[in-house]
């Protein structure tokens, strides 16, 4: 509509600069900076330019939902990209949905939503946990320790473990919660627990600056990852450069994405990032996600020329771009995207080698109960074991 | 029992002014809604969090914020046979969260956020499938209880035919009048019956054995 006026279109961004979960998120930053200069230097949107409007909501739930509410009703957006522990993304989703906006998230959660004014570019469980649970069983053995951050993606991460480990005949050797802020003490503790329990390998779903005391912890007690390795759906190259390469190496990670994917766009991505942000800066699958989802919703915006989110939810499902893993799609009826699903494990750089991928993305599927081992078939496996 | 009469409105319905209702659910915005429509509705609404393992106060009805951080939470009180309805208020909806609302045994459920619309009748109805679960219960109780005392009264019916010759007819006569002339049910003159013979069976049998002792 506006096509001739060179205004230009504003996005908010909603990613916490401060707080527990801010090394994450300022990666998730960065994908989105990344993406819209790459936009606006190729000419914007029909030469408007994508202008992001920062705020920094503190890892806090409640600033989520004040920021959100502010940058729609003040600084007059439209569309927020942002979010990466699911309280955030509840306390914002009533925000956009009072005002007919929408929100663009990017991190992996544990699905069993839909909302109208939401696109979910991270893996839904069926498109990360039963790789885990299938590649641990086969690989390390079904005697499991869990341990996990005190809220509600754990939690439900860890039933799906659960009743895939249950199927398979495994055990469920003991389940810890830490609250989110809890001490290098707390995680010494829960390490010589697992040290103890001498389970066959330990499912994290820790998230934040926690992750890192984690991972320390298990170093201290003297445990050894070619043993009993720690395997994770959350801790990704950003956690690890934090944790150090030493501390991370021999673990194991599910994910969509690595930096190391393989494949032409996703080498210019990763340089292009090195060269904007700086050489020791990595890309991560939150990353990834911020970044392929920005693109997509700038083709939403070229091709109906407003930023009206009525317009905007008629194209964007069912669009699709060449991310830095590979081909991505949003779905039309769940709003969840298809996604490659890649299992990994630390090298002594501090990057991951993939040891397997799906041959082809993964249909999201955010309202599936039951997971069963064998969903995963189309596995092609990299390396030997 | 919903005290629906041929004329007039519901109970459930009249008695809502006087319907004490207890609001475990955080001071955020769902909470001040739910406070302040309950309070339109004319209901007195108390509210505390986080939930305890006690209830505070005694109360018709309750809402219970389904909180990630409460949910592997025990209370003992959601258990309990007189607890009073529970309305679940829910902000998640993945199969950990639907899990505790089975287990505190929920008879409805409001999503969050909440809008004032629709709440009167969530209310309403949990009060009158609360009620209907209590009275089935009762019912099935007291059916279970005259099933009980059928058993009794024919075991001693037998007992009677056995030990006295009688016809099965003329034996439940005996049990009838004893409870006649006694003033006492036909289930409890069965009781003695065979309490009694308990205890002289086992006599017969301690004198007839071959060896005593």
């Amino acid at each position: 509509m506006n096509a001739l006026s060179k205004e230009p279109i504003s996005v908010g961004v909603l990613f916490s600069e401060t707080g527990v979960t801010s090394v994450i998120e300022n990666s998730e930053r960065m994908g989105t900076i990344l993406a819209a200069e790459e936009i606006n230097a190729a000419g914007g949107i029909e030469g408007r330019e994508l202008r992001l409007v920062f705020r920094d909501p503190e890892s806090r739930p409640v600033c989520y939902q004040a920021l959100a509410e502010k940058l729609i009703l003040e600084d007059e957006v439209r569309i927020i990209l942002g979010c990466y522990m699911s309280s955030t993304r509840k306390a914002v989703i009533p925000i956009v949905e009072k005002w007919h906006a929408l929100l663009m998230y990017p991190t992996l959660y544990e699905g069993f939503e839909y909302s109208r004014n939401v696109i979910y570019t991270g893996a839904a469980p069926n498109q990360n946990s039963v790789q885990l649970a299938e590649f641990m069983l086969r690989t390390s053995g079904s005697r499991v320790f869990m341990v996990g951050s005190e809220y509600i993606y754990p939690y439900e991460s860890n039933r799906i473990m659960s009743d895939l480990i249950l199927e398979r005949g495994g055990d469920k050797v003991a389940e810890h919660y830490l609250p989110l802020n809890a001490s290098w003490d707390d995680y010494l503790i829960i390490a010589k627990k697992i040290k103890a329990f001498n389970p066959d390998f330990i499912f994290s779903t820790v998230v934040g600056d926690g992750t890192a005391l984690l991972y320390r912890a298990y170093q201290k007690v003297g445990l050894d990852p070619a043993r009993m390795p720690i395997a994770s759906l959350t801790t990704c190259e950003a956690e690890i450069q934090q944790m150090g390469a030493e501390v991370a190496e021999g673990h194991i990670t599910s994910a969509v994405y690595f930096q190391s994917v393989a494949g032409e766009v996703n080498a210019r991505c990763v340089q292009k990032n090195k060269q904007r942000f700086g050489d020791g800066v990595v890309t991560n699958m939150c990353w990834e996600a911020a970044y392929f989802q920005t693109h997509l919703l700038a083709n939403a915006l070229r091709q109906v020329g407003t930023d009206n989110v009525r317009e905007l939810l008629r194209v964007l499902p069912g669009s699709e771009f060449a991310a830095p893993q590979g081909l991505v799609r949003i779905d039309e009826d769940n709003h969840h995207t298809y996604l490659r699903p890649r299992i990994a494990r630390v090298n002594t750089s501090g990057q991951f080698d993939i040891l397997e991928e799906a041959t082809s993305w993964v249909r999201p599927d955010p309202y599936l109960v039951d997971h069963t081992l064998q969903d995963w078939s189309s596995r092609v496996r990299l390396q030997a074991q | 029992m919903t005290g629906k009469s041929a004329s007039g409105t519901s109970r459930v319905l009249r008695d809502l002014r006087s319907l004490r209702v207890l609001l475990v659910h955080p001071d955020d915005q769902d909470g001040q809604e739910l406070i302040a429509q309950l309070q339109r509705i004319g209901c007195q609404v108390k509210a505390f969090w986080p939930p305890a393992e006690k209830l505070p106060d005694e109360a018709d009805l309750i809402f219970l914020a389904m909180r990630p951080e409460f949910l592997s939470m025990d209370l003992p009180w959601a258990r309990r046979d007189d607890v009073p309805p529970i309305i679940a208020v829910v902000n998640y909806e993945n199969p950990t969260t639907i899990e505790a609302v089975l287990r505190i045994n929920a008879i409805a459920v409001v999503a969050s956020p909440v809008k004032s619309f629709g709440l009167l009748t969530s209310v309403v109805l949990a009060r009158h499938l609360a009620e209907a679960r209590r009275s089935r219960e009762h019912y099935v109780a007291r059916l279970e209880e005259r099933l009980a005392g059928l058993r009794k009264i024919a075991k001693a019916k037998t007992i009677l035919m056995n030990t006295r010759g009688l016809s099965e007819e003329d034996a439940y006569k005996v049990i009838r009048e004893q409870a006649m002339s006694k003033r006492v049910t036909t289930e409890e003159i069965a009781d003695a019956v065979i309490k009694a013979n308990e205890i002289l069976g086992f006599e017969t049998k301690t004198k007839a054995g071959p060896t005593s002792r």
